[in-house]
């Protein structure tokens, strides 16, 4: 990996093929992932897919993005509000360390 | 002779296990009854049956409506409207009934469902002996593991409600409402859900609803003995909302080598193809025995009525406990998971495909129906109920 942290946009990216991946590719029939797509309202995201999630995130940015202390950190209201813009935000940010 | 009390919530899926163990235990000599919302629980027990009613009919028919608003959430949303607008308003409005009941019914042992709270409340309260009636394994593992301030949050709502009825705070912080000390009845297996360690005294019973009675006016002819059946549910909450998944399964089983049973209002599946009969409803305990494939929203009783029938399952879980249960099976080796909202015809035809084909998923079917048989059902769960009495 380069020494620039990667963009919001080069991680959306990721993050869409990470999904289709831990989803199936049916999750693009309802239109493209945005950094506005809900895990709860739009994709449906089930725990066995978010710990499938993590450890995508993981074996792509490696230790320093830290998805499973991030969610653990998290009452019930923030999960049910969370979106691809906030994993995208977080990744960003735990990448510029 | 002693006296057991259930305490149910308005759901049959959680009193129906309760009827067969209650029935051992009458035959036994012990008096049974059954405490819950009126108009919710009597229609599923035997005729004379001893109910007490948890609260009066206006609050019975509000805390119920309360229950039915929603079902267009999935999730972690779900999760949240189940445990905040349903199981705890529902705990509270039944906790003084409870507690009449039991003035009135004396009894030696209270049997409480996980979703019927306001019977460990009351429990507590008095001292009583009780024991938890786990009729679904979604709450017997831990569905909040790595979500360690959700679930300190509804720990916290299960404090609150103890506290908010008279139970000292520091007494109402130890233990769970969900888990007696006492005795927990587990309606599954760990062949089924693996093994578990809950910190209390758990007796493994398996489904207790394999003899119930069933209603049969189903069409025995129009099954073509020569092709494999698959019966197709989402059991009798969920039909109404499966309309596209229906639509999806008509499509997958259209032109294939085998037939299917959709269980569903006749009117959500119009102009099915030839292999494919709907029914509102079935005798689905003897169907199970001729069908080789069961699709279920993984409902607990369908699919521990499936697996005590050796049949392997396509699941789709859609809420709740379901996704939990899904999770358990799978791992079990006994079925293939689906997505229910997105799943195409394609890949269900697929699923059903391997499910009637894969030897290692009808392997592992007919070894957690081995582990049910086994574990004694209804007797069993008799038997560590009137363990409690000595």
């Amino acid at each position: 990996m380069s020494d620039a942290p990667p963009s919001t946009e080069s991680v959306l990216a990721e993050l869409e093929r990470i999904l289709v991946e831990v989803v199936g590719d049916d999750l693009l029939l309802d239109g493209p992932i945005t950094l506005e797509t809900s895990f709860d309202a739009d994709l449906q995201l089930e725990s066995i897919e978010f710990v499938a999630l993590s450890e995508q995130l993981l074996i792509t940015y490696g230790e320093q993005v830290d998805f499973v202390t991030w969610l653990a950190g998290m009452e019930l209201d923030d999960i049910i509000a969370l979106t691809v813009g906030d994993v995208v935000g977080f990744v960003v940010a735990s990448l510029q360390g | 002779m002693a006296r057991f009390l259930f305490v149910v919530p308005p759901f049959a899926g959680h009193v129906n296990p309760t009827v067969p163990v209650a029935a051992v235990l009458a035959e036994r000599g012990h008096e049974v009854g059954w405490c819950g919302l009126p108009g919710t629980v009597e229609h599923l027990l035997p005729d004379g049956a001893r109910f007490l009613p948890a609260t009066s009919q206006e609050v019975a028919d509000y805390v119920n409506a309360a229950g039915e608003r929603r079902p267009d959430l999935r999730g972690a949303a779900a999760f949240k409207f189940l445990q905040e607008e349903v199981l705890m308003p529902l705990a509270s409005a039944m906790v003084d009934g409870v507690d009449t009941a039991v003035a009135e019914f004396q009894p030696d042992v209270l049997v409480v469902d996980q979703q019927a709270l306001a019977g460990a409340v009351v429990a507590r309260r008095h001292g009583l002996v009780w024991a938890t009636s786990a009729t679904t394994s979604g709450e017997l593992v831990d569905p909040l593991e790595g979500l360690p301030l959700v679930a300190a949050a509804m720990h916290q709502l299960r404090v609150d409600l103890q506290v908010a009825h008279g139970i000292p705070a520091a007494q109402a912080a130890t233990g769970d409402l969900r888990l007696s000390p006492h005795l927990v009845v587990a309606y599954t297996t760990e062949a089924l859900c693996g093994p578990i360690d809950l910190g209390v005294p758990v007796a493994f019973v398996g489904p207790s609803t394999l003899g119930r009675p069933e209603v049969d006016d189903f069409d025995w002819q129009s099954l073509d003995p020569d092709r494999p059946t698959v019966l197709v549910s989402l059991g009798t909450l969920n039909a109404e909302a499966g309309g596209r998944f229906f639509a999806v399964a008509a499509e997958a089983c259209r032109d294939q080598r085998f037939q299917a049973v959709f269980v569903a209002p006749t009117e959500l599946v119009p102009d099915p193809p030839p292999n494919v009969t709907v029914r509102p409803r079935v005798p689905q305990l003897a169907l199970l025995q001729k069908v080789q494939a069961v699709v279920s929203h993984a409902g607990h009783n369908t699919v521990c009525e499936s697996l005590a029938a050796g049949v392997p399952l396509v699941v789709a879980p859609i809420r709740d406990d379901q996704p939990v249960v899904a999770d358990q099976v799978v791992r079990a080796g006994a079925a293939v998971r689906v997505k229910f909202s997105r799943v195409r015809a394609d890949a269900l035809r697929a699923a059903i495909e391997q499910v009637l084909t894969d030897p290692d998923l009808r392997a592992s079917a007919d070894r957690i129906r081995q582990s049910f048989e086994q574990a004694g059902g209804a007797i069993a769960a008799a038997a560590a109920l009137e363990d409690l009495l000595t």
